[in-house]
């Protein structure tokens, strides 16, 4: 459970830095609407074809981004799925609840069992106090 | 639009009715299941009442000493063991609200959250249903994030 935890919460902070950059959310954008290649992905904006494709490279490794195959055509495609898990910031709750109510259940357990092995001792410790009683009448 | 986005989780606990609304209701009891895993709840001083003020502080270990962070918020709907509404934001120790992006939580998380808890008696369990849902987020910054990423998943559905 903590090791699926921390790898969301690396996967997240890829998303996060990818999308810190309006170049790349640019990129995002123009994504959204359909696959291209580098130079198309490049045209708008004033910048060299390698520092465009390390944009790419970034969105890739955040899994924002996903290439083609083929050797010299190798278009760019948008993979949302990380992005819905950043929109989502109630599904980013949900594992911390689940983990809380564990604990509450666990914690109401203790309580109630805490509370009968508290019943039996104060039945136990009046019929103490009556078979002392009736030493004392005696 | 992303705004009104909740979780909800539904639990029956085999617990009477009226010690699960302890569970939310007393700062004793909240404080030992609320943290998350390795947080403790050093303090939690709970107003149950309408309009009744709450601060949280959450303490947990990290790389650089203990951490604190501290939450607050507002009692808005009692209805003793059936039903508890109130607020909840991120603040420093004094209960001043801070925006969720200075605490390092995602751009887009909403400044104040809501949380409701249903309650229903089942004769000696508990049917537990806690709604979190956001508060439409006003701060511009969380706004802007939270329209881009909508205009993409628009586009995306398209």
């Amino acid at each position: 459970m903590a090791a699926v935890a921390a790898m969301d919460e690396e996967q997240l902070d890829e998303t996060f830095a990818a999308l810190a950059n309006s170049t790349r959310r640019a990129i995002l954008a123009r994504l959204a609407e359909g696959e291209a290649n580098v130079n198309e992905l490049a045209e708008p904006f004033d910048m060299s074809l390698p520092a465009i494709s390390k944009h790419i490279k970034v969105l890739e490794s955040a899994g924002l981004v996903v290439r083609g195959r083929r050797a010299q055509y190798r278009p760019c495609a948008l993979d949302a799925a990380p992005l819905r898990a950043v929109s989502s910031w109630a599904e980013q709750y949900r594992p911390v609840w689940e983990d809380r109510f564990d604990r509450m259940g666990d914690y109401l357990r203790t309580l109630q069992e805490a509370d009968h092995e508290a019943d039996r001792e104060v039945d136990q410790g009046s019929d103490r106090e009556a078979d002392q009683e009736e030493g004392t009448d005696r | 639009m992303t705004d009104t986005q909740s979780v909800v989780i539904e639990r029956t606990l085999s617990a009477p009715i009226d010690l699960v609304w302890q569970m939310w209701t007393e700062a004793e009891h909240f404080a030992a299941w609320y943290g998350p895993m390795g947080a403790t709840i050093p303090t939690a001083t709970m107003d149950v009442n309408p309009g009744g003020r709450r601060l949280i502080c959450m303490e947990m270990a990290g790389p650089d000493g203990t951490m604190q962070m501290w939450f607050t918020g507002e009692y808005v709907e009692i209805d003793p063991t059936t039903r508890l509404v109130y607020t909840e934001a991120m603040a420093d120790a004094e209960g001043n609200v801070l925006p969720p992006e200075a605490m390092g939580m995602p751009p887009g998380a909403p400044m104040e959250t809501r949380v409701v808890v249903e309650l229903e008696d089942l004769g000696g369990s508990t049917r537990m249903v806690m709604t979190h849902e956001g508060v439409p987020a006003d701060s511009p910054g969380a706004m802007g994030w939270q329209m881009a990423i909508d205009k993409l998943e628009a586009h995306l559905a398209a």
